[in-house]
């Protein structure tokens, strides 16, 4: 299956050997998108963490261990699986950059799509948005806030997208070749070690146009042919191998050689 | 004409197929689920112009150069400030989520008065300053009476405090546990005098030992800043990280190389690395060159394999990275960042001397006392710290009668909490001038409510771990707090004056004005988000050879483990319980609903018995907590890791009672030598429950 392709394709390289997991990508997110603290946040099955950071390990006994940390955004991929089994088009690739849409006030929440994704990377709101008394004043005003009922998840900031644009077109610059960093997601921009670079991996003046060709650059599960829009980058062996549970073997269905 | 079979069958196809042709009911489909979403509970977005404001947050202990952003004047976002040397763009995640943290349901919405055991009366400010001056005034000109416990460990509010106390007398400010009282307690052992500095930006090898710098020690986004900058995505690093601590956190996980040292045995890693680098060929110039040479050399690498089960084939390994490396650093600390005993530092720091790096570029610098805005104002090097004054007051040594907290939680953030907060109760009258309804708050007799971050002027002078003086200065960036809050200093200054006090000063704001001009700053320009720095000094450093020789290998007993507190700085700090914005950071490998986890590596875990999931009681001589284990192999030999922060007894629905309190099982006892307090080398037992 062709993945489908734009003029701009905004996407995500993330350098694993520089995210310490310190999570202030998961809070910005969290803030720049309205997601309503639950008091129960250790019930991962309820919360909703549109970049989640996983913890991964060589599975070396101590003193030999050694830990990475994975934020994992959705992947806006080339061939998103949730797109087609959506029933009413709430969710949909498009020329915005080939980021993956999420239309709530169209979700019927029947959450065909987050059985469709292999990242992970969607949630369901099993609850009302409840925000402690008063915490609704400091809501953003980039993200309108999900009811119940509906499926949500990352969209690479898409108002900031949109604002971008606009301020381009105001200042008489051209609204489809943005500079590099005009654009960035909450978690990039907050990211203290840099770790998260953004742009149009298309564009050769944006920096992950060559990050993404990188020698260890690679994407999750690649043998889906998803064609994500987020790479990574690791010099660790064993982080890249990760990346693909079969790619020990190259079968499918192969033995899981890491969790 | 009858309608027959066949035509009724065509007039219901008909009318399906023309209902499918109108757009009727696929626009009321659409409208109904949008109606159906748009229900009067959930919250609409707030409208206005949205500002980028600049801002000094000090929710994390190093305080991060912030720009706040607002709609419509309402601050909803935090982000890093790219023009700020310190932020360099990049934010922690505590001041990630702070606009949330304005409006944290554990805030103090007014002043409060005791009225009964854990019930309070919210009172109006005249009544709450008549109340403290009223208290203080019989305790006027009576030294101990009335003493001061600072949380804080930057702020000119400090000299504030330590200037009040010492108008009226008293010589009783303290101050919370921290790197800062025990790294400057080292520097002195070392012969020196001043705050210790480390220029990481500037070192192409940093060995950091027990220091988390690049998550929870010392100025953390400054520290991750110079980090990345050495690591080029894509490219070649130029600068060799490697961290030597009981835990593999998140600063080592990004470490080229993790040490796995237990907590008990840090200083015999260090002292174990001198021995090895001077077997080397590592000379120094320090007049007590031979005398270490001769304390080092019992730390055989037999001794290091015994000390922490590891290979002495690391040292090696570590001695020969160090000699290739150009400029080399050594960064103290304690793993958790408090309750090392000044000679873990020294142990650590003197490696810096052996090697030549005190005063060089990317090496260790002293930070010399800042010009002061009040003159009477205590030095921040002589510091008594507020466990030993909480320890005296429960032995009834010390009898305070008013005891002033600002920004500080004893009763949940020393070690043996428990104890401390009893203690507490022989203080007759306790002010907690906190943001937070926090658990020292709700055993105080006055609650003063602080305003947060974004409502008030704070400052920041040498964070700890900067390699220069620096000053950084916040004003507030909404024009009102949104509890009915004043800032504590204006609080102390107004209460000094009625007790016939004059510090100088009316307000705060004054204060760090005056602050800012008395280093040579301008106070607009660093409240826009400047920084100021001044030059750091070298110093003819000693080795700590002597104080060294008094310090006593640590025992441990057969049937206990080390006890390794591990700190997060997204999960809160010793004076912030976890904000909302984090809780979803928190692993369900670390807390799972009110239960938290102890980890320890496979190996341990069999040596205890104990396997994933059991639920275990851990045992010191101060007290006991309940986990669940989960089996994790980023931790080092004969050591049990578990987070500290939790297991509130006040604060909020987020928090309360999710998890224990380590601190509590942290057992005190008395650096030889030195006789400062350390708990860092606490152990425990394990037994299943």
């Amino acid at each position: 299956m062709k993945a489908k392709e734009f003029n701009i394709k905004w996407g995500m390289v993330i350098d694993l050997d520089k995210c310490t997991g310190c999570g202030a990508c998961m809070t910005a997110c969290q803030v720049e998108n309205n997601i309503a603290p639950m008091v129960d946040a250790s019930n991962k099955l309820r919360t909703l963490s549109w970049m989640l950071v996983y913890e991964l390990s060589n599975k070396k006994a101590a003193p030999d261990a050694e830990i990475a940390y994975l934020p994992r955004p959705c992947m806006q991929c080339g061939n998103p699986t949730c797109v087609p089994v959506c029933p009413v088009i709430a969710t949909d690739k498009n020329e915005e950059g080939g980021i993956v849409s999420q239309i709530y006030p169209r979700c019927i929440g029947c959450r065909y799509c987050m059985a469709a994704c292999p990242y992970h990377a969607r949630y369901f709101n099993w609850e009302d948005p409840i925000f402690p008394k008063g915490m609704e004043k400091t809501l953003s005003p980039n993200t309108s806030v999900r009811p119940r009922g509906v499926v949500e998840k990352c969209n690479f900031c898409h108002t900031r997208l949109m604002k971008a644009k606009d301020k381009a077109r105001q200042e008489g610059g051209n609204p489809e070749a943005l500079a590099d960093g005009a654009y960035m997601p909450a978690c990039a921009e907050v990211c203290p070690t840099g770790a998260i670079s953004f742009g149009d991996i298309k564009n050769p003046e944006h920096k992950v146009h060559e990050l993404a060709k990188g020698e260890n650059a690679y994407r999750l599960l690649e043998k889906l042919g998803l064609a994500p829009q987020v790479y990574y980058v690791s010099k660790r062996e064993w982080v890249r191998k990760l990346g693909d549970n079969y790619a020990a073997t190259g079968k499918a269905g192969a033995e899981k050689k890491h969790s | 004409m009858g309608l027959d079979r066949r035509g009724f069958v065509k007039i219901v196809m008909g009318g399906v197929a023309g209902t499918l042709f109108t757009p009727v009911i696929w626009q009321s489909l659409d409208d109904v689920s949008i109606w159906s979403q748009n229900w009067g509970w959930i919250p609409r977005l707030n409208k206005g112009e949205v500002k980028a404001k600049s801002a000094l947050s000090k929710l994390c202990p190093a305080g991060c150069a912030v720009k706040v952003k607002t709609v419509g004047g309402l601050p909803f976002a935090a982000i890093g400030n790219t023009a700020n040397p310190m932020s360099k763009g990049g934010v922690c995640p505590i001041c990630t989520g702070g606009a949330q943290l304005m409006y944290s349901p554990a805030r103090v919405k007014s002043p409060m008065k005791k009225v009964g055991e854990g019930k309070y009366e919210a009172i109006k400010w005249e009544e709450a300053e008549a109340m403290l001056v009223e208290k203080l005034t019989p305790l006027k000109g009576q030294d101990g009476k009335i003493a001061a416990i600072s949380g804080d460990e930057t702020g000119t509010a400090n000299e504030v405090l330590s200037a009040m106390l010492a108008g009226l007398g008293s010589t009783g400010f303290y101050v919370m546990p921290g790197e800062m009282f025990t790294a400057t307690k080292g520097v002195k052992l070392m012969g020196g005098n001043g705050q210790p500095g480390f220029d990481i930006e500037g070192s192409d090898l940093v060995l950091m030992i027990g220091a988390d710098a690049l998550d929870s020690w010392g100025t953390t986004v400054a520290n991750q800043k110079a980090f990345a900058a050495t690591r080029p995505t894509g490219g070649a690093a130029t600068a060799q990280y490697i961290y030597a601590g009981p835990v593999l956190n998140n600063t080592a996980s990004v470490c080229d190389k993790w040490v796995a040292v237990p907590p008990t045995a840090m200083a015999t890693f260090a002292l174990a690395l001198a021995n090895q680098l001077i077997a080397a060929g590592a000379v120094s110039s320090a007049a007590d060159f031979g005398d270490y040479k001769a304390l080092v050399a019992k730390y055989t690498p037999e001794a290091f394999e015994a000390a922490t089960g590891l290979k002495a084939d690391v040292l090696k390994d570590l001695v020969a990275k160090i000699k290739a490396a150009k400029a080399p650093l050594i960064v103290a600390g304690a793993s958790f960042g408090q309750g090392a005993g000044a000679l873990d530092f020294v142990a650590a720091a003197s490696l810096n001397v052996l090697l030549g790096r005190v005063g060089q570029k990317g090496g260790m610098t002293l930070l010399g006392a800042a010009p002061k805005a009040i003159a009477s104002a205590a030095d921040r090097e002589n510091a008594k710290d507020a466990g030993s004054f909480l320890a005296s007051v429960a032995t009834g040594k010390a009898t305070p009668g008013a005891l002033l907290i600002y920004e500080a939680n004893p009763a949940f953030a020393l070690p043996q909490a428990a104890e401390m907060a009893k203690a507490m109760g022989n203080i007759g009258f306790k002010v907690s001038f906190s943001t937070y309804m926090d658990e020292t708050a709700a055993l105080a007799d006055l609650i003063l409510p602080a305003p947060h971050p974004y409502e008030r002027f704070d400052d920041a002078m040498n964070p700890y771990g900067v390699s220069k003086p620096t000053y950084l200065a916040g004003k507030p960036v909404v024009s009102k707090p949104v509890a009915d809050c004043k800032d504590p200093v204006d609080v102390l200054l107004a209460a000094a004056a009625k007790l016939g006090l004059s510090l100088g000063f009316d307000t705060y704001a004054d204060v760090i004005k005056a602050k800012a001009t008395a280093l040579g700053g301008d106070f607009d320009a660093l409240a826009a988000g400047g920084i100021w720095n001044g030059e750091a000094k070298g110093g003819a450093l000693t080795l700590g050879a002597g104080a060294l020789a008094k310090a006593v290998p640590v025992k441990t007993d057969e049937k206990a483990v080390a006890l390794a507190p591990v700190t997060r700085l997204a999960y809160g700090t010793a004076s912030l319980a976890t904000p909302p914005a984090n809780l979803v950071t928190l692993r369900d490998t670390e807390l799972v609903g009110k239960d938290l986890f102890v980890q320890m590596n496979g190996a341990t875990a069999k040596k205890l018995g104990v396997a994933k999931g059991n639920k275990v009681k851990l045992t010191s001589g101060s007290g006991e907590i309940k986990a669940r284990v989960h089996v994790s192999e980023g931790v080092a030999a004969n050591t049990v890791a578990v987070l500290l922060g939790f297991g509130r007894s006040a604060w909020d629905e987020f928090t309360k009672g999710k998890g224990e309190n380590v601190y509590k099982i942290l057992t005190v006892s008395d650096e030889a030598g030195t006789g400062l307090k350390v708990w860092a080398g606490s152990t425990v037992t394990v037994a299943k429950v």
